[in-house]
């Protein structure tokens, strides 16, 4: 196979920052921005056993997405943001409602629901190709690459992309919601009775979580499309877990996480001529192997050193994944 | 003298562990030929991880267990099975028939469907547990005491020697606890041997023959009159077994985390 | 009613869609190369079956909603939707390196691929969860995408290799039926049939299994072996329907036919049909309206369409759709309403010592504390349902308050039922559950409606057949009935 270039330490590392040093900075400012928001919202999606919630979402804001693009002709990102937040808090108002009238289980709740509003999704999109200013593609893998080709927007005497400068102001906003209420996040995440009993509405933020997630989707779609914006929502939480148990220290630690895929990911785009967005979770998925391998206290190889057998497997093989859902 | 049967159930040196926590430790038990068996204990003492165990649904850490002289694998015909009423999705799609003959198919073969004659067997233990007329019910439109009659009649189906209980009284009402008593009565009476898990002290006296008292460690097994004293019942469920607990606890926390955020 | 051959109607099907695929001629152009868009040529081009190709895809349709409906079933009473999903995310990568095997789209070698990947997959997150305190949702979402991002990165490479664009590779992520092949028609079909008599002959194991894990263990059948089993054929089945349905969309054909399934009938074998025929339904409806729209994906026009067929049975299956139980709350509340008025009508009456037969609308009324356009509702509703007769006053509006109404044979029996219930409510709860008598009312106001005769009965019993209420008042009973001076007035 003749596919993958050869390996040079010189190349990989300068390739990207030689020509089109521009490009790649946004890339890697764009990939962080990403990365980080999404890590931020999903630490607490991850502790609410939620995960697969967000996977329910980002494939249900496509038709909203679709819509607003047949509505309005231009990229109009307010008019997106509405009709993908609705769609996404659509989807999870749906999840419960199927779950609630019927004997449907919530997985299969999830599953129908999030299929269909993106299949509708993808048939506006290849129907109305023409009125819709995005491909199947970007839905796929998202365009991250073009990033520095969008339109820019001078500020401090630098030409910055629009979507940096959204993604940049999502992650802030985000940042000061976490800063006001790390509390009741905490305590609605972990007690949603305590936190009740103690005139925290867990309801509220249970809805408070769902709309920053579905901002969050959003502003990400563009870049990383629909699927990859579930390991970057699981994947900075999950990996720094292995490492800490204090979710302050989880939260600081996606951060760093977000910028190391951003940047080993492009180098591994660089070298290996694909898609950004894509080696960027595979970066990040390399990196949560080996943090689950050699994690100084939870690795495999820490299990193996201590001379404990493995976890005892779940014996029935069913999953119950949580879904926000009060029975 | 003729060799003697092995007994149904013998247990030797048992220990199991969930998640590195040990549950049970080294328990030793042989459980005499047509006995109706309580197992009492409180919460968490690993009532039902004994019975998991005894069927090898939880792997023990060390020691074995042997049904009639053989390991559990190759006498699974001769046990019978009352699962908890939680254990399953009661919205499944099946009728209270359907779950019946899963009590025949350990009979058998592979590629072979139930017959006519598991059909009359299944449906003569409907009759014994009064659950005949439902027969064609969908599971979850059963109350909770009718759930329970379902699930012995399944066990009745498997027509075995042994049968293991798990909280077959937990959550039923008072018609349906006596009749299942009446049941477990007659069962013995044919000379079966029926280990009950089960909760509640005041009415552990008068349904069994003998009581294993239980709390991570084996504190002992006999007849009822001689294992239903306040010294070993406070051996029990008293404070003294707590520090055995609380190392498990410890050892397992050493290596093993604090929840998440906390 | 016997729960054998689940899968006798199914085998039917098959054959008919084999006789399709014999009756055409197998060297014609595919769909997609099509140049006609017009709407009514494609329509009548469909229905014809002329188009070769075009019987290919429905072939491939039955065939895949068969296979996808009959595992699907199973996943969704196992609650392992979500593995499906996980699990079709997953082949991707599989896919990818399939191809750079042969550096073809041969239907062999990504075959084999997207089922290594898949099933290595779910294997890795077995890993995770058992050797983590990760839970299975996060260890689901970090494989699914994980497992797709290096899809993704392969994909991307091949399509800058000279033959990559040629590939035709992106035809997997959203599929496309009318690109399938004779061989992978064949491979569709081997899998299915394969699925088939898996599922025939080992029915009872996989029933006992999904049910009932540890009590299948206990009855000596390896239940680890047949989760394994069904999570290998899962993996085919997902493998086959990517080229039609796609990578995204594939676990919804598993999971939205079953769900389906799931909502109309309360038996297994039953569901697995019904799966199965909702799986082919959506199959070939989503052909045809890719057919139509000249090479669409196929994928979400399928999922459209079973997901159209759930919704339907959402508001309208007979047992658990929304619509009906909504109807026979909405019967049961006006059946309420109409003992109440009749509990009224008696207790009009027992406060005149039963003395007049009719009363006064107005004193209906005013014991209800209703309006009189309400009461008139509510008279009109008695009237209706034969329960009451109004005396004849003047016909036209307003009518008088002073009307009398008489309750029928048939109404004054309801009504007297009602206040029994009621009263003998009250005194089982006054005398066996030692409730204060000034507490028992509301609770018998709901109960008076749901207690069946039977249960009327063995009250009676335990109570000793007592005539006076807590209060103190009658108990009307069915003996007492016939007794008393009023036998109702019949018309």
């Amino acid at each position: 196979m003749n596919m993958i270039p050869p390996f040079d330490v010189v190349t990989f590392i300068t390739a990207p920052w030689a020509e089109a040093w521009e490009s790649s900075l946004w890339i890697v400012v764009m990939g962080f921005l990403v990365n980080a928001a999404c890590g931020l919202v999903g630490s607490f999606l991850v502790l609410r056993r939620m995960a697969l919630v967000g996977d329910a979402i980002s494939h249900s804001v496509l038709p909203g997405i679709a819509v607003a693009f047949l509505l309005s002709t231009s990229r109009s990102s307010g008019l997106m943001v509405v009709g993908a937040v609705g769609a996404g808090l659509f989807a999870v108002w749906l999840i419960e409602f199927i779950h609630r009238n019927t004997r449907v289980k919530p997985d299969a709740a999830l599953g129908v629901t999030f299929t269909t509003l993106f299949s509708i999704g993808v048939i506006l999109i290849a129907l109305y190709a023409d009125q819709v200013d995005l491909d199947l593609e970007c839905v796929l893998y998202g365009e991250i690459g073009f990033v520095y080709f969008a339109d820019s927007f001078a500020l401090l005497g630098m030409e910055v992309p629009i979507p940096v400068l959204r993604m940049a102001v999502t992650l802030f906003g985000l940042l000061i919601l976490v800063l006001l209420f790390y509390k009741e996040a905490l305590v609605t995440s972990f007690d949603p009775v305590l936190a009740t009993s103690v005139g925290i509405s867990a309801r509220w933020m249970h809805y408070g979580l769902m709309l920053s997630l579905s901002v969050v989707i959003v502003f990400s779609f563009e870049s990383v499309g629909a699927i990859l914006v579930i390991a970057m929502l699981i994947l900075p939480s999950v990996t720094g877990s292995l490492l800490s148990d204090r979710l302050a220290h989880i939260l600081m630690m996606s951060g760093a996480f977000s910028a190391l895929y951003a940047l080993a990911g492009l180098h591994l785009a660089t070298w290996l001529n694909c898609s950004p967005a894509g080696a960027m979770v595979v970066a990040g998925f390399l990196i949560f192997c080996l943090a689950w391998i050699f994690s100084p206290r939870r690795g495999l190889l820490a299990q193996i050193r201590k001379g404990r057998g493995s976890f005892t497997p779940d014996v029935s093989g069913k999953l119950n994944p949580g879904l926000g859902i009060k029975n | 003298m003729s060799p003697q049967a092995p007994p149904p159930l013998e247990i030797h040196d048992l220990t199991v562990a969930y998640h590195k926590k040990p549950v049970l430790y080294g328990i030793d038990l042989v459980v005499p030929s047509g006995q109706l068996v309580g197992i009492v204990g409180p919460n968490g003492a690993g009532k039902s991880t004994l019975i998991k165990a005894i069927l090898g649904l939880t792997p023990p850490s060390s020691g074995w267990v042997r049904i009639f002289g053989k390991p559990y694998r190759s006498n699974a015909k001769r046990v019978g099975y009352v699962p908890q009423r939680e254990s399953v999705d009661w919205d499944f799609p099946v009728n209270v028939m359907d779950v019946v003959l899963m009590g025949r198919y350990g009979h058998l073969g592979w590629l072979k469907r139930p017959g006519k004659g598991d059909r009359e067997v299944a449906e003569a233990c409907l009759e014994k547990v009064q659950m005949l007329p439902y027969a064609r019910r969908q599971i979850s439109n059963l109350s909770g005491g009718q759930q329970q009659r379902v699930f012995l009649a399944r066990a009745l189906a498997q027509e075995s020697d042994l049968y293991l209980l798990d909280e077959p009284f937990a959550g039923v009402d008072v018609a349906t606890e006596s009749a299942i008593v009446t049941i477990l009565g007659q069962l013995r009476a044919r000379g079966k041997t029926l280990m009950v898990v089960h909760h509640d002290l005041t009415t552990a006296r008068n349904y069994f023959d003998m009581l294993l008292l239980l709390n991570m460690r084996m504190v002992d097994f006999g007849p009822t009159d001689e294992v239903f004293t306040y010294d070993k019942l406070q051996a029990t469920y008293g404070g003294r077994l707590t520090i055995l607990s609380q190392v498990a606890n410890s050892r397992s926390q050493k290596e093993e985390n604090v929840p998440l955020g906390r | 009613m016997h729960p054998n051959y689940p899968c006798r109607g199914l085998g039917l099907a098959l054959v008919a869609g084999l006789l399709l695929l014999a009756a055409g001629d197998l060297s014609a152009a595919k769909i997609g190369d099509l140049s006609d868009t017009r709407f009514w040529d494609q329509l009548v081009r469909f229905f014809s079956l002329r188009d070769p190709s075009l019987r290919y895809t429905l072939t491939a349709s039955l065939f895949l909603g068969t296979c996808c409906g009959l595992l699907g079933s199973f996943i969704v009473v196992r609650k392992l939707s979500l593995m499906g999903d996980t699990l079709s995310h997953a082949v991707l990568p599989g896919v990818a390196l399939g191809f750079l095997w042969t550096m073809t789209k041969n239907p062999w070698a990504i075959f084999v691929g997207a089922t290594i990947a898949g099933l290595l997959g779910t294997v890795v997150v077995h890993w995770i969860h058992t050797t983590t305190h990760i839970k299975e949702d996060s260890a689901m979402g970090l494989v699914l995408s994980g497992f797709y991002a290096l899809g993704i990165c392969l994909f991307t490479m091949i399509q800058q290799l000279p033959t990559g664009n040629k590939a035709g590779l992106d035809k997997f992520m959203f599929g496309q039926a009318a690109a399938l092949s004779a061989e992978d028609l064949w491979m569709i079909g081997i899998i299915t049939i394969l699925s088939l008599i898996a599922i025939v002959l080992f029915y009872k194991e996989f029933l006992v299994t999904s049910f009932d894990f540890g009590f299948a263990h206990a009855l000596g059948l390896s239940a680890r072996f047949f989760h394994y089993l069904i999570m290998l054929l899962l993996a085919l089945s997902v493998v086959i329907a990517l080229q039609a349905v796609g990578v995204v969309l594939v676990s919804a054909l598993l999971i939205t036919p079953a769900a389906t399934a799931f909502l109309l009938t309360d038996r297994m074998h039953r569901m697995l049909i019904y799966a199965s025929l909702f799986g082919m339904g959506a199959g070939v409806a989503g052909a045809f309206f890719s057919y139509l729209g000249n090479n669409l994906p196929t994928g979400p026009f399928i999922i459209v369409a079973a997901s159209t067929l759930f919704a339907l049975a959402l508001f309208f299956s007979n047992r658990y759709g929304i619509i009906p139980r909504w109807i026979r709350n909405l019967s049961r509340d006006r059946r309420i309403q109409v003992e109440n008025t009749l509990k009224a009508v008696y207790h009009v009456r027992e406060e005149n010592a039963f003395s007049h037969d009719g009363i006064p609308v107005k004193a209906l009324g005013d014991r209800r504390n209703l309006s009189p356009s309400e009461v008139e509702k509510e008279i009109r509703q008695l009237v209706r349902r034969g329960l009451a007769t109004l005396e004849q006053g003047e016909p036209e509006p307003p009518p008088s308050p002073e009307r009398k109404l008489f309750l029928t044979a048939s109404g004054w029996e309801t009504a007297c039922r009602i206040v029994r219930n009621h009263r003998l409510w009250e005194l089982y709860l006054t005398e066996s559950v030692r409730y204060r008598p000034d507490h028992v009312h509301d609770d018998a106001e709901e109960i008076e409606h749901l207690l069946g005769e039977d249960t009327v009965r063995q009250l009676e019993r335990r109570l000793n057949y007592p005539t006076r209420d807590p209060h103190g008042k009658l108990i009307p009973s069915l003996r007492d009935l016939s007794q008393t001076p009023f036998a109702g007035r019949s018309g």
